[in-house]
């Protein structure tokens, strides 16, 4: 891995932006307005927000879109007829992305791609877009990356790797197609100041004071279906799903069909394993009719059910917005580390 | 398809006509199949028994069920036929049995694993269908008895809630009348007709009765929930092991390969690594059914 | 499947906002078969001319139009919708125009408050008798919806967002005060559980996150030294009450002065049993997120209604006396009511433009407790589920609109979004309406019918032809 890298002014970064977007890309960074931090597109680096905390929700959905057209339908005097939707064509950057939500692309690479089916949709995205990643400036208490392997300077799923370093930046590229970002003459950094940089974001990666999730956490999770744990917790769970929808690596999607007697489309569209309809059959029967079993799913889905060939040991990325958003307070590193930790539930999981 | 650069729309339906229509039941149907494009269904080749599709009523929705025949064994140029027995339930199934000979319907598939009809060659073999649940194991049997001699003895237990639910009456006399199968109807208790010449009880209880020995006998059993926990707790009365048992699971499912996350069971994915599973594989799976 | 039609009309998909030559307005009617659509035909029969414009939906009743379907003829491109029934006293159902005259009322307040211009949406009473008059209706109709210009999509043009709210004068109550508060708390959910007078108390816990109280369930005495209570405790519990059975004893709640008009309401709707439940009132400086006081306490003095069973209160005189401050949610709808239709309809989009269909707002309303609600029924499929501008204003409309007269402005809704859309003003715009129109405040009255499920023969109906 190159070490050596670049060191960029903040006015230096604003042009680095604004020649990506002259160049053609479509830039897309967390921008402030109304409303929360999100990413959104950029119309010139101005408007980009590199301060300290993270987004309100993941980038997943310029990889993931909350809905999108997988075929529309005309029906004709002879019959439907079908096309496909058309391809993403421009490249696009990912800009300030933190590490965890890098990490989490990665989880979704691992079910839209590395399956037997590999979704031609979200291929053509993934390949026109580069993650430039910024190393956290601050952790929150709802933070636990360290303790599901990523760090704040993780480079998983990463590109370009920008660290804070005082007014300035330091910019690294990861890969091939984060270097094809880089500019000739940008001036280069030394190592001392990747060292005092790190440094500045180990002290970061120290307020980070979750429990590490244990290695073998899914062979006891998934011994431990039936621990009361699960009602305990769930039992505040309302059934909403901002859990799922900020998450990085939350993949799950409803097939939708809207149309009508000249058309239509089918939809693939966000959806959640916390809704009850989420599984419920046409008959009525519902194998996860009840938010415990609802939420004993997500939480193995993350730590316990992996796909076979997945590298990290958990599909959570330890980004922390579900704990901070839930509206019941429910804490899925604190279910999981303590059911883990073998803790029996108590009457109230306070 | 041309727009999706080299990877293949894995939602984009191929388009079959409505041939032939069957009312098995009154709310029971059996469709005949015929991709609109020969090409298209040359494309597609074959499926092996027990995998499922995805069916599309345009401008209601998509649903899923078993492909109910077996595809041709070679392929001599002609494009398959596809058949499914479905009831209409929800709001799709509902919409699909308005739908009249004639109309086009959308197709995606085939999906999920099959049968594992190498392993069964020289067992004997029990087929037992609960209401639709005959379904699904249909394109199995279809296989067996085109070889029929590839098998032993083959028994066929079809049951339904009355005789006027019970699928495929018009095929049985067909099966029975091959050498070396049987073929018993059974209907719930109240549910027979004064004419009614088949068995009446539960499945479980009509396949004790049969006294079949477990010796090298292959189960393969589909049905509600509800017959299938009973049927086990027969079939291990019987002496059955858990590995001489085969069903099929059901789940809801949207994408039917593994991506939308709502049909698994555990790690389990009833559209990837089902619908087909062993007794014993089933075991190992977490209560989440 | 139906024989398909050769095209889809195209009347005006995103048509550009100046007419084009020739265009002609695409005005819904949605008439109801007693009365209007009776009128209509006879206005046929007598050979009166009208404009061609109007598409006829026949109905049986007013009463049977559910707003919704208003808000999808928008979503489908209709420039304007008209909608017309028997004069009152005349219905076939004979309630059913009263029902919906009240209904209506509301929603147009609603309609207008998103920015859907008032020419656009019209409402009549035409008698079967009243041929002339029905010629009268669509011939003002038109020329309305006409001026107005084909319906198209926000164009993104300027909009302007609420100021921030106004500093308030209020403090968190003292460490002390809500200390002492909680220890007796603890003492009372303690002896209820002790004397087995409740089997569960529903209060706050400490959660994982620093100074974040949490919903907790409380079965043994002994756990009542979990309870906490503090400027934090923002959930309104209630939403638990009906999923939570106390099976021997009571169901104990701890209530806020905001919970417990929530609670009224499901008491009004019958989900739950007074007799089942023992609520546990704690007085309330307000709730603060951070250093910002909640929109809804600024003008609530937090003392325990008259309702609860037990009050948790400061004992002898207040260090504080809670002043009572106008309602900041109140001058955000004053300034999005200055700005013009368009302006305000940019600002909706926007707003519900965020939202990513997590459907929290519905989760946490103790008051939305369908089984199954609208948006997940598809037999139609009214709320389509595609995240989008067209599925986000129907989910949003129908949500807020579904609560006009039933909301008690807990603002729960506003709090849990993540998008941060401002639920709390749809909300309190209807709660307002309501008010002005059938003067009745959600919440404060057991025994009270809500709103809309009744009518009174002199309801104001100066918005209807």
């Amino acid at each position: 891995m190159e070490q050596r890298g670049w060191r960029l002014s903040a006015e230096d970064v604003r042009t680095w932006v604004d020649r990506l977007i002259a160049e053609g890309r479509e830039v897309i960074a967390p921008v402030e307005g109304r409303g929360p931090r999100v990413f959104r597109p950029l119309g010139c680096a101005a408007e980009a927000c590199l301060d300290p905390g993270k987004t309100r929700w993941s980038p997943k959905e310029f990889l993931f879109p909350r809905t999108e057209t997988l075929y529309h339908y005309r029906l004709r005097a002879d019959g439907p007829e079908l096309h496909d939707p058309p391809l993403a064509e421009r490249e696009r950057v990912l800009f300030g992305v933190r590490p965890c939500d890098a990490a989490g692309l990665v989880r979704l690479d691992e079910v839209f791609l590395d399956g037997p089916v590999q979704d031609p949709l979200y291929a053509r995205r993934r390949e026109l877009t580069t993650v430039v990643a910024l190393a956290c400036q601050e952790a929150g208490p709802e933070c636990f990356c360290t303790a599901v392997g990523g760090s704040p300077m993780g480079t998983e799923g990463v590109d370009v790797l920008v660290l804070p370093f005082g007014a300035d930046w330091l910019v690294r590229a990861v890969t091939d197609k984060g270097r094809a970002l880089a500019a000739e003459s940008w001036t280069r950094a030394h190592a001392g100041q990747w060292s005092l940089a790190a440094d500045q974001v180990r002290r970061v990666e120290q307020r980070i004071a979750r429990a590490p999730v244990a290695g073998d956490v899914a062979a006891v999770l998934e011994r431990r279906f039936e621990d009361p744990v699960w009602q305990e917790t769930a039992r505040r769970c309302v059934s909403c799903s901002i859990c799922a929808y900020v998450c990085p690596s939350c993949s799950c999607f409803d097939v939708h069909h809207e149309g009508d007697a000249w058309g239509g489309r089918e939809i693939r569209c966000w959806d959640a394993c916390t809704f009850p309809l989420f599984t419920r059959h046409a008959s009525g029967h519902n194998p996860r009719g009840g938010s415990a079993a609802r939420y004993r799913q997500r939480a193995l889905h993350k730590f316990a059910y992996l796909l076979p060939d997945a590298e990290r040991t958990t599909r959570c990325v330890g980004c922390g917005r579900c704990i901070a958003l839930c509206p019941a307070g429910i804490d899925i590193h604190d279910t999981v580390t303590r059911t883990a930790a073998g803790a029996e539930g108590e009457g109230a999981d306070a | 398809m041309p727009e999706v650069g080299p990877l293949r729309n894995p939602y984009r339906p191929g388009l079959l006509r409505i041939e032939t229509l069957r009312d098995e039941t009154p709310d029971v149907r059996t469709l005949g199949l015929c991709f609109v494009d020969e090409q298209e269904g040359r494309r597609l080749g074959g499926w092996e028994p027990g995998q499922f599709g995805e069916y599309t009523v345009f401008g209601a929705g998509e649903c899923v069920f078993a492909i109910a025949n077996a595809a041709p064994d070679d392929d001599g140029g002609e494009p398959p036929r596809v058949e499914c027995t479905f009831r209409a339930v929800g709001k799709v199934t509902t919409a699909l049995r308005g739908l009249g000979a004639g109309s086009v319907i959308g197709f995606r598939g085939p999906y999920g694993n099959a049968f594992p009809l190498a392993e069964w060659r020289g067992h004997d073999l029990a087929f037992l269908g609960g209401g639709i649940g005959m379904a699904a194991l249909r394109a199995a049997l279809c296989a067996v008895l085109r070889h029929r001699s590839d098998y032993g003895e083959v028994l066929v237990l079809n049951g339904a809630r009355s005789v006027a639910d019970l699928v495929y009456q018009e095929e049985m006399p067909a099966w029975a009348g091959l050498d070396g199968v049987r073929v018993v109807r059974a209907v719930d208790p109240g549910g027979e007709t004064a004419d009614w010449d088949g068995e009446v009880g539960l499945i479980p209880e009509v396949f004790e009765r049969l006294g079949l020995a477990p010796d090298g006998r292959i189960v393969v059993a589909c049905g509600p929930p509800v017959m299938l926990h009973f049927l086990f707790e027969a079939l291990g009365k019987l002496g059955y092991s858990p590995g001489q048992v085969i069903t099929t699971l059901e789940n809801k499912m949207k994408c039917g390969f593994g991506q939308c996350g709502r049909c698994n069971v555990g790690s389990f994915y009833v559209c990837r690594d089902g619908p087909v599973v062993s007794w014993e594989r089933m075991q190992a799976l977490p209560a989440d059914f | 499947m139906r024989e398909p039609l050769p095209e889809r009309p195209t009347a005006s998909d995103a048509g550009p906002a100046a007419p084009q030559p020739g265009w002609q307005p695409n005005v819904v009617a949605m008439v109801c078969r007693w009365c209007t659509y009776a009128g209509a035909d006879l206005a046929g029969t007598s050979r009166l001319t009208y404009p061609a414009a109007v598409r006829l939906l026949r109905f049986p009743c007013t009463g049977r139009m559910n707003p919704m379907f208003v808000v999808k003829a928008f979503e489908q491109g209709a420039d304007g919708v008209l909608v017309s029934g028997c004069h009152p006293g005349d219905c076939h159902y004979v309630q059913g125009n009263l029902h919906a005259r009240r209904r209506f009322a509301t929603f147009k307040a609603l309609m207008e408050f998103v920015g859907v211009d008032p020419r656009r949406l019209h409402f009549s009473w035409v008698s079967a008798s009243e041929g002339t008059k029905w010629v009268r209706v669509v011939e003002q109709v038109t020329a309305a919806v006409r001026e107005a210009g084909p319906a198209r999509p926000p164009a993104g043009g300027p909009d302007s967002a609420p100021p921030a709210d106004a500093e308030t004068a209020r403090r968190p109550a003292s460490a002390e005060e809500l200390q002492a508060l909680a220890e007796r708390l603890r003492r009372v959910a303690g002896e209820l559980l002790e004397q087995q007078t409740a089997s569960i108390v529903l209060g706050y816990t400490r959660g994982t996150l620093p100074d974040r109280a949490v919903p907790g369930f409380i079965t043994r005495p002994e756990q009542a030294q979990q309870l906490v209570w503090d400027s934090g405790c923002h959930h309104n519990l209630s939403v638990y009450l009906p999923r939570t059975r106390g099976g021997e004893g009571k169901v104990a709640a701890v209530v806020k002065r905001c919970d417990v008009a929530t609670v009224v309401g499901l008491l009004q709707e019958r989900q739950l049993r007074r007799d089942e439940l023992h609520l546990i009132g704690v007085q309330c400086d307000g709730v603060w997120e951070g250093d910002r006081l909640a929109a809804r306490c600024r003008a609530c003095d937090g003392t325990v209604p008259a309702l609860c069973d037990v009050a948790v209160a400061a004992e002898g005189a207040r260090a504080q006396q809670v002043a009572v401050e106008p309602d900041p949610r109140d001058a955000a709808i004053a300034h999005l009511e200055t700005l013009s239709p368009d302006a305000r309809r940019e600002y909706w989009q926007g707003e519900f433009e965020r939202c990513i269909r997590c459907y929290a707002c519905r989760a946490v309303c103790p008051l939305c407790y369908c089984e199954t609600c609208i948006a997940e029924k598809h037999r139609p499929q009214w709320i389509s589920p595609a995240i989008d501008a067209t599925g986000n204003t129907a989910w949003n409309l129908v949500r807020a609109f579904h609560l006009a007269g039933r909301c008690t402005g807990c603002d729960a809704c506003a709090r849990a979004c993540p998008a941060e859309i401002r639920l709390d003003l749809l909300n309190r715009k209807l709660a307002r309406v309501v008010e002005d129109r059938f003067d009745y405040r959600p919440g404060t009255d057991p025994a009270q019918a809500p709103p809309l499920t009744e009518f009174r023969d002199d309801d104001a109906e100066e918005f209807i032809l």
